[in-house]
């Protein structure tokens, strides 16, 4: 077959750019959850939220870049505060808590947004340099997806490095070992994990971001995405960055081939695969705890 | 006693202030209450709103010439959130308890066939302003239930009748992947072999997709001029915006089995070129519509959607029925009803009384570029007649 190596290439391009934004959910929710040990169960909102206010962005200063830059200082603004005023009341709670509040966070967001930006779908549209199409080995294929693929190859580096090589990386990662030793080395853990929870929720915002000119802004998006994020860090094993990584990936990968293949089996093929990784290694790929 | 001296004080008062007005007002002079139970949150919230302003409007037009047998309309809306269980709840509660002796509404078919067993009891006439499921006026027929509105196998007939008449040849088809998307594919199917065209294949995306690429692919590698989609909400906007990205209108014409001005409006450019049935749109050719049009968009500031048209064209037709009844009594109604004709908006509508289905045309229109409009508009390109779309009474299905 001739036309299986483009369409090889092509499939492999959909399955980067797909990945791409289930990583920028994925690493934020286990960033969160290694450091924090919570399941922030309003990440979904957190994506939506970053969505609504791209819109606005480009709606008022008409540059989409000015949007990428705009949606995770909002989102990741907002997250901290919540983090700073709600969270930090809770810790030494249980887990139950947390997922009563970020429960809870979801449906007034949701709320929120409703009554701020109403009931309709929101087109975001990509800036006109991304709108176009290249042909790969005669296929039409959009630039925007390759814009996403590269923007998710991107920020992984950025956030390896960042947790590699930054002093807040390291605190992130010694905290995320042993809280209470880095509080005795005199390290304000609260602040770090402010500092993460923000970041987390910044990465959502980006999500939503590059997200919405896909699938435009609107209210579905939450409940959508959160169910995406669990499997891929459940996958990936929660609190590890290359899991989430790898979640994302794997997901997307037997997505894009899977609903070409077995139509009718993609989305179970998803939860099959989540399946045996819990009964094989009940902490997911990379996870630490079993 | 206290309460009796207090009670005559009020009544004189009341009696002494409404004395100029008696000849007026005569007794029962209240307003008729129009009760409407319809979603205005959830799903499909943006629906319920359509039809609330839809039957506001046209309320408000009718009290303007006087009313209707010299009382006022007014329509009290409750939200059912689309939930059947939620509507029954509500509509009996704007029947026992406020009174209503007529109902609009139930956004959702599951809805409505909730509440259509009930109506007998209740002594009330629902009319109903886009409940689309075919046996409303089939199998779960009952007496009280009037459907003004274009039904879902009416809606799918006109595709079927201008498929037959154009170019096309090879059909694909994508839809979402419950009752409603196999449903609608299973009719397409039919009526594609029955036109002798060739049917390549159907696929079913899971409630919820956001990334289409590879559903546009297998469309792309199918060699089909043309596919049908059976899509809605956030899955609508999602594939439209994306199968724009891939430049598939180029290559294979898209149909759909609705176009509303919502979804249009979500996806921008990217709705250009589409072919759809439609039940109203502001664009439709008449006298009755540009009326209507201009009057909506004085009071709006925008044009009418597909179900504003609707509600408003169920409005036309219960205000003439009760005209023609003198009364709002539904053994008094319903036999009036069953005999209404409008030409209205949408041209020529007649009631027939053997399934109270209104006998009206099919439409079918395409987006395009409009000057003076922000965002692409639907505009006609093929009508069908009354007797080919409208089925044979209490049927869902077309014998030819």
């Amino acid at each position: 077959m001739s036309d299986f190596l483009p369409f090889l290439v092509t499939q492999c391009l959909n399955a980067l750019s797909q990945a791409a934004l289930l990583f920028f959910l994925g690493c934020g929710l286990t960033l969160i959850f290694g450091i924090m040990r919570i399941v922030n169960f309003a990440h979904g909102a957190f994506f939506m939220l970053g969505a609504y206010v791209g819109y606005s962005a480009v709606h008022w200063t008409g540059s989409f870049w000015l949007a990428l830059i705009a949606a995770p200082l909002v989102v990741g603004g907002f997250g901290a505060a919540f983090e700073l005023g709600i969270l930090r009341r809770l810790y030494g709670r249980d887990g139950h808590a947390f997922l009563m509040v970020t429960f809870g966070l979801t449906l007034i967001m949701g709320e929120v947004i409703r009554l701020i930006w109403g009931v309709e779908a929101l087109q975001v549209k990509p800036p006109d340099s991304l709108s176009d199409i290249v042909f790969i080995m005669d296929e039409p294929f959009p630039v925007y997806r390759l814009f996403l693929a590269a923007s998710g190859i991107v920020v992984a580096i950025v956030i390896w490095q960042f947790l590699e090589r930054t002093r807040l990386g390291l605190l992130i990662r010694a905290t995320s070992q042993n809280a209470e030793m880095v509080y005795a080395l005199g390290t304000d853990v609260a602040l770090v994990r402010s500092a993460v929870f923000g970041i987390g929720c910044g990465l959502a915002g980006i999500g939503g971001v590059l997200a919405a000119p896909l699938v435009t802004a609107s209210l579905g998006m939450a409940p959508n995405a959160v169910i995406d994020t669990f499997v891929i860090v459940i996958i990936g094993g929660m609190g590890s960055f290359l899991g989430s990584l790898i979640g994302a990936l794997l997901v997307a990968f037997v997505q894009v081939f899977g609903t070409y293949y077995f139509p009718d089996f993609a989305l179970a093929l998803m939860y099959l695969i989540m399946l045996t990784v819990l009964v094989v290694r009940p902490g997911g790929l990379l996870g630490k705890e079993a | 006693m206290t309460g009796t001296s207090g009670f005559s004080r009020r009544a004189i008062l009341g009696a002494t202030l409404a004395t100029p007005f008696v000849a007026r007002h005569a007794l029962g002079d209240e307003p008729i209450k129009i009760g409407m139970p319809c979603a205005l949150t959830g799903p499909a919230g943006e629906i319920g709103a359509q039809m609330r302003r839809g039957a506001e409007f046209w309320a408000k037009s009718v009290n303007a010439q006087g009313g209707l047998l010299n009382r006022q309309v007014s329509i009290v809306a409750q939200d059912t959130t689309g939930d059947p269980a939620t509507a029954i709840r509500k509509a009996q509660d704007l029947v026992e308890r406020e009174g209503c002796r007529l109902l609009f509404g139930m956004t959702l078919s599951s809805e409505a066939l909730a509440v259509a067993p009930k109506l007998a009891d209740w002594n009330t006439i629902f009319v109903s302003g886009d409940n689309g499921d075919g046996r409303l006026t089939g199998e779960s027929f009952v007496p009280n239930f009037f459907r003004p509105n274009t039904s879902g196998p009416m809606e799918t007939r006109a595709i079927a009748l201008y498929l037959r008449q154009a170019d096309f040849k090879n059909f694909y088809a994508l839809g979402m992947d419950y009752a409603w998307g196999h449903n609608s594919i299973g009719v397409f199917k039919d009526e594609v072999k029955k036109s002798g065209k060739n049917f390549v294949a159907d696929i079913y995306s899971p409630i919820g997709t956001k990334d289409y690429s590879t559903y546009i692919t297998k469309i792309r590698q199918s060699g089909a001029d043309a596919c049908f989609l059976v899509l809605q909400g956030d899955d609508n906007n999602a594939f439209l915006s994306q199968a724009k990205q891939y430049r598939l209108g180029d290559k294979v014409q898209l149909l759909t089995s609705i176009v509303d001005l919502n979804s249009i409006h979500a996806v921008g450019e990217a709705a250009v070129g589409l072919i759809g049935s439609s039940r109203y749109t502001f664009s439709f050719p008449g006298e009755a519509n540009a009326k209507f049009v201009a009057a909506w968009k004085q009071e709006y500031g925008v044009v009418p959607d597909v179900f504003e048209g609707e509600q408003w064209q169920a409005g036309r037709m219960l205000e003439v029925a009760i005209k023609k009844a003198g009364s709002i009594d539904a053994d008094k109604l319903r036999p009036a009803f069953e005999t209404v004709e409008i030409d209205d908006i949408k041209g020529k509508v007649a009631m027939r009384a053997c399934d109270h289905q209104a006998v009206q045309r099919g439409f079918m229109v395409k987006v395009g570029r409009k000057e003076g409009f922000t965002d692409p508009v639907p505009e006609l390109i093929a009508t069908f007649p009354a007797d080919e779309v409208t089925p044979a009474c209490r049927q869902m299905t077309y014998d030819s």
